[in-house]
Order: C-alpha cells, then structure tokens, then sequence
C-alpha cells in the first residue's frame, strides 16, 4: 500500500510541478528571447553608429538617444551610489542624476573611435532572477574577442539593460567601487563627488 | 595589470622579496569606520583592504615606473613589429605555460581542461611550431587561463587581504603564494639552469612576456586613468572581479570525460537522466 500512496504522491507532485512549472518556464523562455532580440537590435544600432560616418557632435547624439531609451541610467546611478544615494539631499540627488547621464555618454563616446570596425554577436540568453543575461562576442581589429554579458531588467516588460559585464567585470559594480572610494577619502561629501565627475567630464568631453 | 607582470618570473621573485620586507616597514593600516555606522562598516569589510595607505604608495611607484618605462617600451612594441608577428611571440609564450597549466588543471581535479591543455601543447609545440600557431585551437581544443593561484581558490583556501606589490601589482596573498607556487612547478625554471644560453632565454621572454602583456592592455589601462575618479579603487575592483570571474569559469567547466569507445548517445541519455 504504502508505495502505491508513494507513487500516486509522485505523480501528484509531478503534474503540479507540469502544470504551474512548464507555462512559467515557458514564459521564461520568451522573456530571454525578447531580450537577445532586444540587445541584437541595439547592437546594430551601436555598430551602425560606432562605424558609421557622421561628425562626433552627431554620434554623441545618436548615442544619448540610444542610451536613453534603452538603458536604465538612473537606476545605475543610484547603484553606483550606494549607500550615500540615502545619505545625499533630494538636491544633491538631482544634480548627481544629471552629472552621471553626462558622465556615461562621455566616457562611452570618448571610447568610440578605438572601436572602429567592431562587431557584435549574440550568442545565447539565460534568465537569472528577475533578469535576463544575453551574452555576446564583441570583435574589433587587432584586439582579441571580447566576452561581453547584457544584464537586462524585468524582460517581460520593456526591456531595459542594467548592467554590462565585460569579461566578468560589470560595468556598475566597478563604477561604484570606484565612487565609494572616493567618497570615503573625501569626508563622505557627495558634492565633492559631483564636482569630480563634472570634471571629469569636462576634461574628456 | 596582473597579466603583465605575470611572465616576468625571475624578476618578480627578488621584487617580491624585497618588497615584502619593505611593506613590514611602512606597515600603515587603513582606519576603520567608527562601529556605529554599520553601512561604513559593512563598505569597510567588503572592500578588505586593511592595508590600503601602503597599497596605495606602492601603487603610486608602479603607476610612476609604468608611465615612464613599461608603457612607452610597450607602445614601441607594438608600433614596431607587425601584428602577426606579436601574435606569434604571443602564442610561444603562451604554449611555454603548458607545463605549469596542465599541473594545475590535475590538481583543480578538471580531467577535460587537462586534456585540452595536454593537447594543445603537443599540437602547438610540432604542428604549431614550437608554439608560433595556435593549430590547437581551430582543432577543438581552446585555450583556458589558470593558475596555482585558481587551485587554491578552488580548494576553498580565502583570498585574505588585498595587496598592491611593487611590479606585481594588484595580488593577495593567495595571489602570491599561487605565483610562488606556479614557478617552482614550471619546469622551465629547472631546464638548463645557471649556463650562459639559459640566462640569455629566460630574460628574453621575461622581457617578451612584459611587453606582449602591457601591449595587450594598452587601451584598457588608459581608459581606467581617463574615467575612474580614483584608479586605484578601480583597479582593485577590476582585478577582484577578474579573480573572481576565472573561478566561476574553472569550477563551472564540469564537463564529462567520456571515453571515445564508449556509445556516445547511451551516455548522454544517462547523464541527463541522472539529474530526476
């Protein structure tokens, strides 16, 4: 008797895990797929402008506008914060919003001209959490294939990338390492802060 | 940055040393937040660097030696040979690390990375030419980073503190027993050891080894420089991340070793049905 009861548990175990499991999967499996159509397609948009011919004043536009609309820069930038994000007045976080959209398109623009001639490849999505990772190849002349993860936000929404992990490194995680030093040797100040990366962007731009 | 001192064995070993016993003297410590900031605190445990105000002087010297020796030397190199021909100085360099790789693959206890390793060697160091082709590669056999350093992480031993070491650079302790470690395995340390050709080849490639791995690097560390507000957080933060990344690849490759002989689809459908 007793391993009838096992086996009808089994099977009743394994229909609930059919029934809620595999639509969910499913729904998994389109979000990933979303997502790797979602990063060919701004890709190519990158390519097309890193390779393309315009003036530089008109990359940079091309790419605030791509950046925009496709990367959740304000949730970056309050990652990259971190625990001074709670710390800073809504003021300080204002301004320290706008220094950083300045910051990225300047440090991303700065760098096009050495990608001249790149190519991106998709290769494969996997969820993770709430998350999708779509993973590419990026190749540029004289330089060896780069692994490069997209991490992009809720793909069942309107996808968003959060993160971009080169060859293990992510983006934002260094970039608020780097920001947490810095306020650390600077008397926690985030004007201070802001003031760097106005500068910084000054410099380059 | 680590990269591009890993080749330069000899060298590094007396630095080592030397700079070791130097860290003993300056001995400065970071000061930890006050321990009613539990935020500060928690920031302060993540970023384990306790010895961050000596770090940060040897930071300095080896950022000053680099900007006025190594980078230069570097952008010579590069702007001198043509590309194929660094490839090629690349990729002996590259197969000479066969020895050292396929010790610690066994000891990762990793038989296909092994295998991928001993292949390559015999395939790079005959059909390759003494290591000028990568032939191992377009034939199914790629090439993988790792290192003593990777089989301690791997065995579970910590990391400890961060440490910045003149010319090393960025390291920690496991770092650097692992680099120790990595040349007393090397069997090209022993070969020929103490005569005339010996010394001539070794400084040739420790040599070689710098430049080809500083050249590698050339834009990446510029643009650190340009963008990161302070690059040596930035650095530590890249090289940590770097570590960690090669130990997630190493422990994730877990692939099968599967004799040739042995029904291919049979085996597959086990593996796939051990998993229910």
């Amino acid at each position: 008797m007793k391993p009838m009861l096992d086996r009808r548990h089994c099977l009743i175990a394994s229909l609930v895990v059919a029934g809620t499991g595999l639509p969910l999967h499913r729904a998994f499996a389109q979000a990933v797929e979303k997502a790797s159509a979602f990063v060919q397609q701004m890709g190519d948009k990158l390519v097309g402008i890193v390779n393309g011919a315009q003036s530089a004043a008109d990359k940079r536009r091309a790419l605030t506008q791509i950046l925009e609309a496709s990367v959740d820069v304000d949730g970056i930038a309050r990652f990259c914060l971190g625990r001074f994000w709670r710390l800073a007045t809504p003021d300080q976080q204002k301004r320290y919003l706008a220094a950083f959209h300045e910051v990225l398109v300047t440090n991303i623009s700065s760098k096009l001209g050495e990608y001249k001639g790149v190519k991106l490849t998709v290769q494969r999505g996997r969820p993770q959490d709430d998350e999708a990772i779509v993973t590419t190849i990026v190749d540029r002349p004289n330089n060896p294939p780069t692994n490069v993860d997209w991490v992009i936000e809720q793909p069942t929404a309107a996808p968003r990338i959060i993160d971009v992990i080169a060859e293990g490194t992510s983006l934002r995680l260094t970039q608020r390492q780097d920001y947490a030093s810095y306020l650390t040797r600077n008397n926690n100040n985030v004007d201070a802060l802001i003031n760097a990366m106005q500068q910084q962007t000054a410099r380059s731009g | 940055m680590r990269a591009v001192v890993r080749r330069c064995r000899p060298v590094r070993f007396i630095l080592l040393a030397a700079c070791v016993s130097l860290a003993g003297g300056l001995a400065g410590c970071a000061t930890p937040p006050p321990a009613d900031d539990p935020d500060a605190v928690a920031d302060f445990r993540q970023t384990n660097d306790p010895l961050e105000p000596t770090n940060r002087v040897f930071y300095k010297i080896n950022d000053t030696l680099d900007t006025y020796a190594l980078k230069p030397a570097a952008q010579a190199y590069r702007f001198v040979l043509p590309e194929r021909v660094r490839t090629g100085i690349h990729n002996v360099l590259d197969n000479l690390g066969g020895p050292v790789r396929l010790t610690n693959d066994t000891l990762e206890g990793k038989p296909r990375r092994a295998g991928d390793t001993a292949m390559r060697f015999l395939i790079n160091s005959t059909a390759g030419v003494g290591g000028i082709f990568d032939v191992a590669k377009s034939v199914g056999y790629p090439n993988h980073d790792t290192d003593f350093a990777l089989t301690l992480a791997n065995w579970n031993v910590p990391e400890g503190p961060f440490l910045f070491l003149p010319v090393l650079g960025p390291s920690s302790p496991r770092d650097v027993t692992g680099f120790a470690a990595d040349m007393v395995i090397n069997p090209f340390t022993w070969i020929a050891r103490g005569q005339r050709v010996f010394t001539i080849t070794s400084w040739t490639k420790t040599v070689l080894g710098a430049l080809d791995a500083r050249a590698e690097f050339l834009d990446a560390i510029d643009n650190v420089k340009k963008t990161a507000l302070d690059p040596y957080a930035t650095f530590r933060s890249l090289y940590r991340q770097n570590r960690a990344g090669k130990l997630e690849t190493l422990r994730a490759d877990n692939r099968a070793t599967i004799p040739i002989w042995w029904p291919q689809a049979v085996s597959a459908q086990a593996a796939s049905g051990g998993g229910k």
